[in-house]
């Protein structure tokens, strides 16, 4: 009987709550993907974000230029980023000094996952050993290893390293390698060069991927975070990616110096 | 120091360099030298054939100059041109566009848009340093570039190129197969582009014709067509090899450009930097 | 004589058979001056480990006793980590030489074709050069 009441003590709410997390973080869909020619979920196509993440993370009034917005943080429950108080003290200064401050505002990459919900559309190919992610916004690039191999050791990239594999439905990218210089959103959210990205694609219908990433940054946060939200497919005619070339409009006189 | 002393300098500095690297196993690039006889290519399963991996041009020089120079100025090496239509390699200009040319040269360096960062246009962008990724998905290639996380996307599926009042650097491919030869049709380019370093140029009318063929495993016979009528007095023709890296272990990385960009401060007015 | 074109070139992956092959991006002879080589030694106070182009800091005495700062451009960050060369490979305080050749506009900039530490390792960095002897195949 001890060992009933152990077991009921401890394992039976643990138990409990890894289910619980586990509902919470398996898209709620029994939907199956086409396949590729190699057998692997089909997430190729012409996708974008629909919703205000980029404005700002979590909950937000409207601003100009900016739509009002529930938080897209699933975990923790209450949809804020769980800073350390330093780094949510230098989220307020990055708020404050955001017009220039905001790296996308010099026209530089935004980083993962931030690339992702940027108002511009991204297009995913695949095949047997490599994702390749190639993005309207400033032409970023992402190139998603699908052949076990390691994080290249002691580099930084703007976009991270990534090395995915299949969960089933699920695309599933670890990126790692990031540089501390990009923000999560126009709002100042920020990371560190510590930053791990774990990253859950699944096709939740014909036009739907459902997008999450976990994020962990031992020297901002205290614990990691999640984000999930959907994005759709461009099914109009025709739908093709075209340039947004920043920098170009930027030297040229059409942005904030 | 005189120049002959600069270039025995740089000679020695180089083979020193060279000696002394601490090159691991698997940076250790072969393919400088003889190229061993490379088998012939695969297939992919829908029978075309399989260009998937890493390439680079074989003709560095072209970067610097489609044109040939038979010896080397001082600071641009003797090098092959690779313009093979007209016969005598030089491109078809117009009078008026062959003085600009030397315009661009002698005042204008300043302007090269890659120095700024910007995409490279095609062809340029298939000679740009760094070399290049070809990837097969079913329905494109995808061309990804490492110089400026560059990218190409060239669909098969027929579709119409874009309106002409959307202008893109690298324009709107549109590709098919012709047996074993991948054909790409790029307009919708922007004027902005330029050929090369030594001032190559041309129009928003730029029309450009690719031809892909695969003459062995390690090697892409490349032409490209190119029509301007605002610019040149016929079409001309470039053509030239691109080859496998057989580099093991080889990995491409993320090369940006904007965010670090220091050096076009540092250009004077005599090459058209504004001061 | 109006130096037309110099090539920019720097350092690519294949360094082992002969003379490097060198690759070119923009234009040498608008920034910097083939008639202007410098070596410089001196400590380093800061390495930039950014695209398109590494710069490594350098406080350098003249030949005055004067010591100035330098920045010396050298071939990017994919470019070095293949040759091994990882952030820390040159750290605030190491003694180097530096050899390359100065900008035309008189500001304590120049173009590393090496960058050699006191145990005599040496950063092929190969960014601008007059180009023609690195550049012969």
């Amino acid at each position: 009987m001890t060992w009933a009441r152990v077991l009921a003590r401890h394992i039976g709410p643990i138990a409990i709550s890894v289910l619980l997390v586990a509902a919470a973080a398996q898209p709620k869909s029994t939907y199956r993907a086409p396949r590729t020619p190699d057998g692997k979920p089909d997430l190729q196509g012409i996708w974008e974000a629909r919703n205000t993440a980029n404005g700002d993370l979590e909950a937000h009034s409207a601003s100009m230029g900016i739509r009002a917005g529930e938080s897209v943080i699933v975990d923790p429950a209450d949809g804020k980023i769980p800073y350390q108080p330093a780094a949510r003290e230098k989220q307020t200064q990055n708020f404050a000094a955001r017009t220039s401050a905001d790296p996308v505002n010099k026209c530089f990459l935004p980083g993962v996952p931030r690339v992702n919900y940027m108002p511009y559309p991204f297009e995913i190919f695949q095949t047997p050993e490599f994702v390749a992610i190639t993005y309207e916004y400033e032409h970023a690039s992402r190139t998603i290893h699908m052949n076990n191999s390691q994080h290249l050791d002691g580099i930084e990239f703007w976009m991270g390293d990534s090395r995915g594999h299949w969960e089933g439905e699920t695309l599933v990218v670890d990126v790692a390698d990031n540089n501390g210089d990009t923000w999560l959103d126009s709002s100042g959210n920020h990371h560190s060069n510590a930053m791990h990205v774990v990253e859950r694609y699944t096709r939740t219908g014909p036009d739907i991927l459902q997008y999450e990433a976990t994020i962990e940054d031992p020297k901002t946060l205290t614990r990691p975070f999640k984000i999930s939200m959907p994005l759709y497919r461009h099914t109009e005619k025709n739908a093709q990616l075209y340039e947004y070339e920043c920098h170009v409009y930027r030297e040229q006189g059409g942005g904030s110096k | 120091m005189t120049t002959v002393g600069i270039r025995i300098t740089a000679l020695a500095l180089a083979a020193a360099a060279v000696s002394l690297l601490p090159l691991p196993a698997a940076a250790q690039r072969q393919g400088r030298g003889p190229e061993p006889k490379a088998g012939p290519f695969t297939r992919l399963p829908d029978g075309k054939p399989n260009m998937q991996g890493y390439w680079e041009t074989r003709n560095f020089f072209t970067a610097w100059d489609l044109e040939t120079h038979e010896k080397p100025e001082f600071g641009v090496p003797a090098g092959k041109g690779v313009v093979v239509d007209p016969s005598d390699g030089k491109i078809p200009y117009q009078a008026w566009a062959l003085a600009k040319r030397k315009d661009i040269v002698e005042h204008h360096m300043f302007d090269d848009p890659q120095a700024h960062c910007w995409l490279s246009g095609v062809p340029r962008q298939m000679y740009t340093p760094f070399g290049f990724q070809i990837l097969q998905p079913p329905g494109s290639v995808v061309l990804l570039y490492e110089a400026f996380h560059s990218y190409r996307i060239l669909p098969l599926n027929g579709g119409p190129h874009p309106p002409d009042a959307i202008r893109m650097f690298e324009g709107d491919s549109r590709a098919h197969w012709e047996g074993d030869t991948l054909v790409v049709d790029v307009t919708n380019q922007n004027e902005k582009t330029w050929f090369d370093m030594s001032g190559n140029f041309h129009s928003d009318a730029l029309h450009v014709i690719e031809r892909f063929t695969m003459a062995d495993a390690n090697t892409i016979h490349y032409e490209a067509t190119l029509e301007d009528p605002k610019v040149y007095t016929r079409p001309w023709k470039i053509a030239f090899d691109l080859g496998r890296n057989r580099q093991p272990d080889y990995e491409q990385m993320e090369y940006a450009c904007v965010e670090g960009e220091k050096d076009l401060q540092h250009y004077t007015s005599s090459d058209g930097a504004k001061k | 004589m109006r130096r037309t074109l110099l090539a920019w070139v720097f350092c690519g992956c294949g360094l082992l058979a002969g003379p490097t092959v060198l690759s070119a991006h923009h234009s040498f002879a608008a920034e910097y001056d083939a008639n202007k080589p410098v070596t410089l030694k001196g400590k380093v106070t800061k390495v930039d480990w950014v695209n398109p182009h590494s710069w490594v800091h350098i406080d350098a005495t003249g030949p005055d006793g004067k010591v100035t700062n330098w920045s010396c451009e050298t071939a990017p960050p994919n470019i070095l980590y293949r040759q091994g060369w990882r952030p820390n490979s040159l750290k605030e305080g190491d003694e180097v030489t530096v050899d390359g050749f100065a900008a035309k506009d008189a500001s304590a900039t120049m173009t590393a074709r090496s960058v050699t530490l006191s145990n005599g390792r040496k950063m092929f960095t190969g960014s601008n050069t007059d180009g023609a002897p690195d550049t012969k195949k």
